[in-house]
């Protein structure tokens, strides 16, 4: 008991210094974006926050933690759990299940689901209401898959300047999987499509103790019934080969390619088929952008602009440079594999490039195996440094429909649609 | 008597070599210090049984000491209601406004049941402890 609290004093004593010699760091231009999560060091631990200033780093700060069926993730909050994945996890075009990020809303998730009472059902404006179970769903349907990028519309939120309230995520609320299911228009065939349905609602198994018809009570989303995403959408009930973990969204979950995930209802229990607009809290009020070009606007004007829900716009393209990682010194004239990955809400990602001088110049990178319009494509490009010293890389990827990634940031108040260029300071040493 | 003298001078540079301030190019070695940044046990594997019901445990709570001082009791109560305070320690400095606005928002959007004494105690709370004046590591 006293010797844990000594290393706690001591802990927090450490983490004070820590912070001042960033600051100091920080004012003097040397930490660039983006410092690595793992470190050369392993004694002095990141500050627990970050700010005014933006994050500097490539994941958020907060600490590892463990949860059910999980790796150890980063913690943002623990109730509601939201848990953001760490940086290695990328290297791989399908992120693992045990480490793919979870975003919650609300308190009231299940632990423990029963699929012998367990139904989904489409009621609402259908000719013949339904309830399946997931025996049905598994038996009368076509299974079909697809790979798929879910990424949180807040991914990156800690780079926004100025900082915005919300989940104060680094890059690691995305993940890639295999989705595998049946097509959602598979069961709005089967129930009856009636006329004079506007919108489908769909609701998971996420609710809060806040009162009745506030968006703090349950969480719900909806989509236009002439939305084309429509027809690519699936109710994966398998991940990766592998159910989906409970924190996914076990036993069913709306997949929803090209759209940020806030669509991709997890435990999806009710679709419902609307004849009026839905008016709830998640679509009518959050989850809004500006409607102007990338979303962008400014503190002063936020409160006057006219705004849209998200999935009015697909993710725009992004890339990401996950070695190296800054943890390592590169060896001048040792060839270096710079890779990462990259993906676009519009389709198939064409072209990555590499920048090794801070975005003067460019050469292109190979790609990786093809998995489909939606999901992660790795890259990587062979640097062999001739001169020691501080390098920049960066890297922008372009899709099949010519949207390259800028080089500036974005600011809405929601904190959404961050894909400027990403960079990674490494330093390279002689070899003699 | 001489060549006794020869042998000794070249165990004790041999010993020397051993002792390791000439292996080549090593700058530092056995440097250790204790783990500062903790450590992490492992999950137990948990049984199941062969039935329709899907279980995991229960969700863990991580949640840091909100700062101290007056008004921290009120957060406690009425700000962890419907999540945990590291929703407010998550965020990064804001704005005295922001604070305002936010304990707001959860009031009226959210339906937080709070007496306008209190929400006002508990802005005045946040505003001493988490703006980028205020906040501190
Ligand atoms: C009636 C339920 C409820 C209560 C009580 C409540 N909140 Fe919230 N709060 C929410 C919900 C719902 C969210 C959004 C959660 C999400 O999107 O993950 C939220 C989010 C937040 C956020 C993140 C920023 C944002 O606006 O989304 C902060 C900060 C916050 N709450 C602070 C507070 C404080 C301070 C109090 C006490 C005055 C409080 N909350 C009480 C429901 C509540």
């Amino acid at each position: 008991m006293n010797i844990s609290k000594k290393l706690l004093e001591r802990a927090l004593g450490r983490r004070e210094f820590f912070r001042r010699a960033v600051g100091v760091a920080v004012a003097a231009g040397l930490l660039p974006l983006a410092r690595g999560q793992t470190s050369a060091q392993s004694s002095e631990g990141l500050p627990s926050f970050t700010g005014p200033g933006a994050n500097p780093y490539w994941n958020g700060v907060n600490p590892f933690v463990t949860y059910p069926q999980k790796l150890p993730l980063l913690r943002l909050t623990d109730r509601g759990i939201q848990l953001e994945t760490p940086r290695p996890y990328f290297r791989s075009p399908f992120t693992p299940n045990e480490a793919f990020f979870v975003r919650y809303h609300l308190d009231l998730i299940p632990n423990s689901i029963d699929l012998a009472s367990w139904r989904l059902g489409l009621e609402g404006n259908f000719d013949k209401p339904l309830a399946f179970s997931l025996d049905d769903l598994m038996k009368q349907f076509e299974p079909v898959s697809v790979a798929a990028v879910n990424q949180c519309s807040g991914n990156s939120r800690s780079r926004f300047q100025p900082r915005v309230a919300g989940g104060q995520w680094g890059n690691g609320a995305m993940g890639n999987a295999l989705w595998t299911g049946v097509r959602l228009s598979d069961l709005l065939k089967a129930a009856g499509v009636k006329a004079g349905t506007v919108q489908f609602q769909f609701q998971g198994l996420e609710r809060g103790p806040g009162p009745q018809g506030k968006g703090s009570h349950a969480f719900m989303k909806s989509l236009d019934s002439n939305d084309p995403v429509l027809e690519e959408c699936v109710v994966a009930y398998l991940m990766n080969d592998e159910p989906l973990p409970m924190l996914n969204g076990f036993p069913v979950r709306l997949v929803v390619p090209g759209k940020f995930s806030t669509y991709w209802m997890k435990h999806l229990t009710w679709i419902r088929a609307l004849t009026k607009p839905d008016d709830n809290f998640w679509i009518a009020t959050a989850y809004r952008i500006p409607d102007t070009p990338r979303g962008n606007t400014t503190p002063a004007e936020a409160s006057q602009v006219k705004t849209v829900p998200i999935g009015n716009v697909n993710m725009p393209v992004r890339s990401f440079i996950v070695d190296p990682d800054g943890s390592s010194k590169l060896i001048m004239g040792l060839p270096s594999k710079i890779r990462g990955i990259a993906f676009s809400g519009y389709g198939r990602v064409t072209q990555v490039e590499v920048s090794a001088d801070d975005g003067k110049t460019w050469s292109v990178a190979t790609l990786g195996t093809y998995n489909g319009p939606y999901a992660f494509r790795t890259w990587e490009y062979v640097w062999k440094p001739q001169k020691p010293g501080k390098y920049t890389l960066a890297v922008r990827a372009t899709d099949e429909k010519g949207n390259v990634q800028p080089d500036q940031g974005v600011w809405n108040p929601g904190g959404y649609l961050w894909n400027k260029i990403e960079r990674q300071e490494v330093v390279v040493g002689t070899a003699s | 008597m001489r060549n006794y003298y020869w042998i000794l001078l070249m165990a004790l540079g041999l010993f020397a070599l051993a002792q390791g301030d000439t292996l080549p190019g090593v700058v530092q070695e056995g440097n250790y210090a204790p783990g500062t940044l903790g450590s992490i046990t492992q999950p137990l594997p948990a049984s199941s049984q062969p039935d329709s019901v899907y279980s995991v445990g229960a969700w863990p709570t991580y949640t840091p000491e909100l700062a101290d001082g007056p008004g921290k009791e009120l957060v406690q109560g009425y700000c962890q209601v419907c999540h945990s305070s590291t929703y407010i320690t998550m965020q990064p400095p804001l704005p005295a406004a922001t604070w305002d606005a936010e304990v707001k928002k959860m009031i009226n959007t959210f339906g937080a049941p709070i007496p306008q004494d209190a929400a006002a105690q508990i802005t005045a709370y946040l505003q001493a402890h988490y703006t980028p004046e205020t906040r501190k590591p």
